[in-house]
């Protein structure tokens, strides 16, 4: 197909997230997550047909057609082949682990995944900075999910060694700490506005896999607030195939939903 | 806690007595979708004192209702305005100290409910474990050991609301409530169940016979509801899937506003305070003509 020379980088996460995903794939989805849900119709209509979608956690393979309202929206229940009651069923595919891939994101994310966005501060009673809380992701993270993470925000505000308020487990204290605990899978991937990151398999620390175009592996380092895995050579993250970029543009989100995202980013889209 | 079979058809302020200063209220809500907004307006203008309201996920109502000073404490799982932003009021009102706030995750306040209503002392789940949440209420969340496997599990200590509230499509005067396309959110399955009493406001007040020719629409039984309102809109400016949208111009405008205790007060004057009926609301909103322009949902 050819990549694409001019592309952004809501484009740039959207198109990475989406090579993320295969056909196997069983993917839920929460409140303000277009990058994910534009990710997920992207997949779809490319590398992924056989991808199972579930809009907003109700519409079971849900054909919107493009994102046209926010991604727990009726509007995005479109076409879909069943409203998933919430409380049996729902919960009950959740739980067991047939819904496996969430993809969250919050104000502070760790060194092992772990994510907050409930409250800024030593003392949750007595916080500096209320946030709105915890929603799906305090359940996810304990739920066996296959977590995929993204941020518009790569800085050390966001990127901590150690969340204020641990809301969703990610790799916990790293090492085996999760599977001690009995948690089945974990966070994959972490894809922000300056790169791609994974979890080095044994401490289970975040490890840097690929920086965007003009972005540097020390840049990165310095809008982190731990020690990043550094393997030897970093990568530029692969540019968009142009077929994805044109079906991003012009049938999926057509109206970039995606770049209300980057409200508060340092990077501007 | 069993209602009979007779005419629940009351008025709003007649419901909105039945909710004490000082009740758990369980209310329905998403950021944007279904929720008993007329009501909770009702329960702003009568000045309810001391509410502890449980929720899954929070919204305007809340932030209203919190802003008006008629909430203690919250129970949910995250408060904010969706697509909107934050709830203003809330987070000003959590720095400030000056409520209590239980936060929980969706699956353990959902199986502390489910343990209500089936009046068992608690439930279980495996949701939460091994985070920062469990530890906020361990008086009503705790890790313990299931019997047979050895497997840690988090036990949710049982949660009767003293009332429920809820906003649906449409009821027969006995209180059968019907939900479109059918029950969908967790608010209108466990809620009511597990709460002692049931307020519910409808868009549409329909004939027994009716409700007999589609019984597979029902969602809440006549036994179960205590009160029944009849209002139109009465999510307003939440949406009802699929009659009608959420309103946007209003939602922005309240983001706007409650950036300040001031433009909140303001906002609660006009929409709430200055308005002493519900049909009062309809007109200000620009009558039948406006009100059909929510009914677009592309």
């Amino acid at each position: 197909m050819g990549t694409a020379k001019e592309y952004t980088i809501d484009e740039l996460m959207v198109c990475t997230l989406a090579k993320a995903f295969t056909s196997e794939d069983i993917i839920l989805n929460g409140t303000v997550s277009f990058i994910p849900v534009s990710a997920v119709l992207l997949a779809r209509a490319t590398h992924a047909p056989g991808l199972t979608w579930v809009a907003g956690a109700v519409g079971v393979d849900a054909q919107p057609g493009a994102v046209i309202g926010n991604t727990l929206d009726p509007t995005m229940w479109k076409n879909c082949v069943m409203y998933l009651p919430q409380y049996e069923d729902m919960w009950s595919y959740v739980h067991r682990g047939t819904l496996e891939t969430f993809c969250i994101r919050g104000a502070q994310i760790d060194q092992y995944g772990n994510i907050n966005n409930s409250i800024i501060g030593s003392d949750y009673h007595k916080p500096k900075v209320r946030l709105p809380g915890s929603a799906g992701m305090g359940d996810m993270g304990s739920l066996d999910k296959r977590i995929f993470i993204w941020s518009t925000t790569h800085n050390p505000r966001t990127f901590v060694k150690k969340v204020d308020f641990r809301a969703c487990v990610g790799w916990l204290d790293g090492g085996d700490s999760r599977a001690k605990l009995g948690l089945r899978n974990g966070p994959q991937l972490v894809i922000t506005d300056l790169c791609v990151m994974d979890f080095e398999p044994d401490s289970k620390r975040m490890r840097l896999v690929s920086v965007h175009r003009g972005v540097t592996a020390k840049q990165v380092q310095e809008q982190t607030a731990f020690e990043l895995v550094m393997p030897a050579s970093v990568p530029e993250t692969p540019a968009p195939d142009r077929e994805y970029l044109r079906l991003l543009r012009d049938v999926v989100d057509p109206k970039a939903m995606r770049k209300i995202e980057f409200r508060g980013s340092a990077t501007k889209v | 806690m069993t209602a009979k079979k007779e005419d629940k058809l009351v008025s709003l302020q007649q419901a909105a007595a039945l909710v004490r200063d000082g009740d758990t209220i369980a209310m329905q809500g998403m950021g944007t979708q279904m929720s008993p907004l007329a009501l909770v307006r009702e329960l702003i203008r009568a000045g309810k004192r001391d509410l502890q309201v449980a929720m899954v996920v929070g919204g305007i109502g809340l932030d209203w209702m919190i802003a008006a000073g008629c909430v203690r404490k919250v129970m949910a799982i995250i408060i904010n305005l969706d697509e909107f932003g934050m709830a203003n009021n809330f987070r000003r009102a959590a720095e400030a100290q000056q409520l209590e706030i239980e936060e929980y995750t969706e699956h353990t306040i959902l199986t502390r409910l489910g343990a209500g209503a089936m009046g068992l002392p608690f439930g279980v789940t495996r949701s939460g474990l091994g985070s920062d949440i469990l530890g906020l209420h361990p008086d009503t969340t705790k890790v313990i050991q299931c019997p047979f496997t050895g497997k840690p599990v988090v036990a949710c200590r049982a949660l009767e609301p003293d009332v429920a509230i809820l906003h649906a499509h449409r009821a027969d005067r006995y209180g059968n409530i019907q939900f479109f396309p059918k029950p969908i959110w967790t608010d209108v399955d466990v809620f009511p169940r597990a709460a002692k009493k049931v307020i519910v406001s409808v868009e549409e007040i329909v004939e027994n016979e009716e409700i007999r020719r589609t019984p597979e629409r029902t969602g809440i039984p006549y036994f179960k509801v205590d009160a029944l309102v009849h209002l139109p809109y009465g999510a307003h400016p939440c949406s009802l899937f699929p009659r009608y949208n959420f309103d946007r111009a209003v939602f922005q405008r309240y983001a706007d506003e409650s950036r300040t205790p001031e433009g909140t007060k303001a906002f609660l004057d006009e929409f709430v305070h200055g308005l002493k009926t519900h049909d009062e609301y309809l007109a200000k909103l620009g009558g039948p003509a406006a009100l059909k322009n929510l009914e677009k949902w592309d």
